[in-house]
């Protein structure tokens, strides 16, 4: 038994493959004349229009004081608001009676980047930073230690707009 | 004769109490605590802080609630607007010098500075022009530090040394806002009860050095214990921080210890976090202990307790708890026994201001415990005796040297030289990780609590012991051992852990000992 199909009757305008074609080169060729947006990373990190936001939270960033020390006085506000408790801190005394840190190690890996110790910290020592790139050849190297922490050189996250405080 | 009661208002809550009560007390009763500083209720009344301003309705001024005796029919507001704003003032004015170094401030978290400040205290301050003062931190004596920055002026430490202690080498030196604690320039503050100093300081002025930059106050659980420091039984809370006692301080119980406890037991704590504890139960095999179960453990020693026959002697640690110590003689019940324990011997240091307070020369916390329970103090011939004995056994007594034909047993907490040549030895719990009893030299049981958890496989003594036993005698719990003790001895009928608490209670025999004690 004869299957039936039915042909449909359309006019050449329509099933030529040709327009269609046409169509679409001259779109793509019409970008040539558009604004780039694509970013050239890494060789470029931002754009005129486009940067990291100031209140981004990357890895962290330890302050220093004018000699060189870190800010911190080992209150040990941060290891208690830190919500994924990969802040290790030991307090110790210096010579001068000042309280320090002496083991200040924090595990950028358990770290969840909320920012709450920069928030809590009175003495405005450890800063989440403005920075992204982290990669490592080793896992262990993800555990800061004060040292790493002091060393970074990114700028630190400002968490809010300081326009607007209060804002979102 | 019962004190007369007055009945009166305090915040709209009616309370009576005896005449003479004073109003910062009475308002406890009424669920109020009226801030302050200078007050202390094991201290003379001063009233220099200013800070406990209640308003007394029908008196024309606000009144310091620590120096103000009730009376009857008072109406005492202490959140009226007046009252309220009157120590929002004094609050303001201890902060133009206080400084705001609560980071670095050991009593952060604890400092009642802080506490008011943040319950009815002004967000802000207006003495933004006055520069704050800057004192060198003083070596006060062997365990205190003084912050002269961040001293409030209660003066709760000078008469803690002038009316408790009777040593008065403390001062309030200079004037007005020059104000410091002053030490005697010859003196240090050395007394043995000097550390009491710290706890009484209401922020963080007066620090031990021992506790310097150790735990935030956060960070502490505390959990109440029994001093194993001598005989008096002082009632301390241990603070753990990750199952590490890091300080001892004095838990009140007016009957005992009062507010106070001297520096040897506040000192006596690092044992408790000792390393070298055993952590498995050892049996002898050939010539050397080896590690093994529990089961097996307990199995060998029924198999030396059945097989033995004749004399049985227990050298006993006083710091084991009442229970074990029970427990102890209850295993060799089937033995001639005896049983002996012996008792380090120290300075005393009385605490004069307080009536039957002393640091004891006994560094025994359970020896009356011991006594009660038929153990004396004749170690040497207890040792002698142990010689030709069937079965000795040794409950954490590290400082026990024996040779014996019989077996030997050990429980203890480490591994002494005498554990070495034990045919058992049990590795238990120490103060810090078990639950217990000691009873002290006035007879009065007191419960201690477990503040961390015991290493290894090592459990309490209790427990231990009681698996030695026959299987239907065996204490479930500590509460339960101590049950089976109160049965079975007539010094403790009638007690139980429920009716012990937190406050202890005295022994029926050695009610007529400690004569003298305060009420």
């Amino acid at each position: 038994m004869a299957v039936l199909v039915k042909v449909m009757k359309r006019p050449v305008k329509e099933t030529s493959y040709l327009r269609a074609t046409l169509k679409g080169m001259a779109l793509t060729f019409s970008h040539l004349f558009r604004p780039k947006v694509t970013m050239q990373y890494p060789e470029q990190k931002a754009t005129d229009d486009w940067t990291l936001s100031s209140r981004w939270r990357g890895t962290h960033r330890m302050l220093t004081d004018e000699q060189g020390r870190a800010k911190c006085v080992a209150c040990g506000l941060c290891p208690q608001i830190c919500p994924a408790n990969c802040i290790k801190l030991v307090p110790g005394e210096d010579e001068e009676g000042h309280r320090y840190p002496l083991i200040y190690e924090i595990d950028e890996f358990r770290c969840v980047f909320c920012g709450y110790c920069q928030e809590v910290c009175p003495e405005e020592a450890i800063h989440v930073g403005v920075h992204y790139e982290n990669s490592e050849y080793a896992r262990d190297r993800f555990v800061y230690d004060l040292e790493r922490l002091c060393a970074q050189t990114h700028p630190v996250s400002t968490l809010w707009d300081p326009a607007d405080p209060k804002g979102e | 004769m019962p004190d007369e009661l007055v009945s009166l208002t305090i915040d709209d809550v009616q309370v009576s109490v005896p005449k003479g009560t004073l109003l910062i007390e009475a308002a406890k009763q009424a669920g109020v605590l009226v801030p302050h500083y200078c007050y202390h209720p094991g201290l003379p009344v001063a009233g220099v802080c200013r800070m406990c301003l209640v308003d007394v309705e029908k008196q024309p001024k606000l009144s310091i609630a620590c120096a103000t005796q009730v009376a009857d029919g008072m109406v005492v507001r202490t959140q009226s607007d007046q009252a309220k704003k009157a120590r929002q003032s004094v609050l303001e004015f201890l902060l133009i010098n206080h400084p705001l170094d609560c980071p670095i401030c050991d009593q952060a978290g604890e400092c009642e500075l802080q506490d008011f400040v943040f319950q009815e205290g002004r967000a802000g301050t207006r003495y933004t022009e006055y520069s704050k003062r800057f004192n060198p931190v003083e070596d006060f004596g062997p365990d205190v530090l003084y912050v002269p920055n961040r001293c409030i002026l209660c003066t709760r430490c000078v008469r803690f040394m002038e009316d408790v202690a009777k040593e008065p080498v403390l001062n309030v030196s200079e004037r007005g806002d020059r104000a410091f604690i002053g030490i005697h320039p010859e003196s240090r503050l050395d007394h043995p009860w000097a550390g009491n100093v710290v706890d009484l300081c209401p922020v963080g002025s007066l620090l031990s050095k021992d506790f310097l930059h150790k735990a935030r106050a956060w960070e502490l659980d505390k959990t109440a214990s029994i001093c194993t420091g001598c005989s008096q039984g002082c009632n301390v809370t241990l603070d753990t921080r990750e199952d590490v006692v890091v300080r001892v301080r004095p838990r009140p119980n007016l009957d005992v210890n009062r507010y106070f406890m001297c520096d040897h037991g506040r000192a006596h704590y690092r044992w408790m976090n000792r390393g070298d504890r055993i952590e498995a139960p050892l049996i002898r095999h050939g010539g050397e202990l080896r590690a093994t179960d529990w089961d097996e453990a307990l199995d060998r020693s029924r198999e030396i307790l059945k097989g033995a026959r004749g004399a049985a002697v227990a050298l006993v640690s006083p710091r084991a708890s009442t229970e074990a110590l029970f427990l102890a003689r209850r295993a060799l019940a089937a033995f001639e026994w005896t049983g002996a324990f012996q008792v380090v011997v120290g300075d005393e240091a009385p605490l004069a201001g307080v009536p039957n307070l002393a640091l004891r020369a006994e560094r025994a916390p359970n020896g009356k415990g011991a006594e009660l329970l038929g153990y004396t103090r004749a170690y040497a011939a207890a040792v002698t005796a142990a010689q030709s004995a069937a079965v000795v056994l040794v409950l954490d007594d590290p400082d026990a040297v024996v040779k014996t034909d019989g077996a030997l047993i050990y429980l203890g907490t480490v591994l002494p030289p005498v554990a070495r040549e034990a045919a058992v030895a049990l590795p238990i719990a120490n103060v810090a990780e078990e639950e217990g009893t000691f009873v002290n030299r006035d007879g009065r049981v007191q419960r201690y609590f477990q503040a961390k958890p015991a290493p290894g496989m090592a459990r309490p003594g209790w427990w231990a012991l009681g698996e030695l036993l026959p299987e239907a005698e065996r204490p479930a719990s500590a509460a339960d051992a101590f049950t089976q003790l109160a049965a079975a001895e007539p010094a403790f009928a009638g007690l139980s852990y429920g009716q012990l608490g937190f406050a202890g209670a005295r022994t029926t025999r050695g009610a007529g000992a400690g004569a003298g004690v305060p009420a």
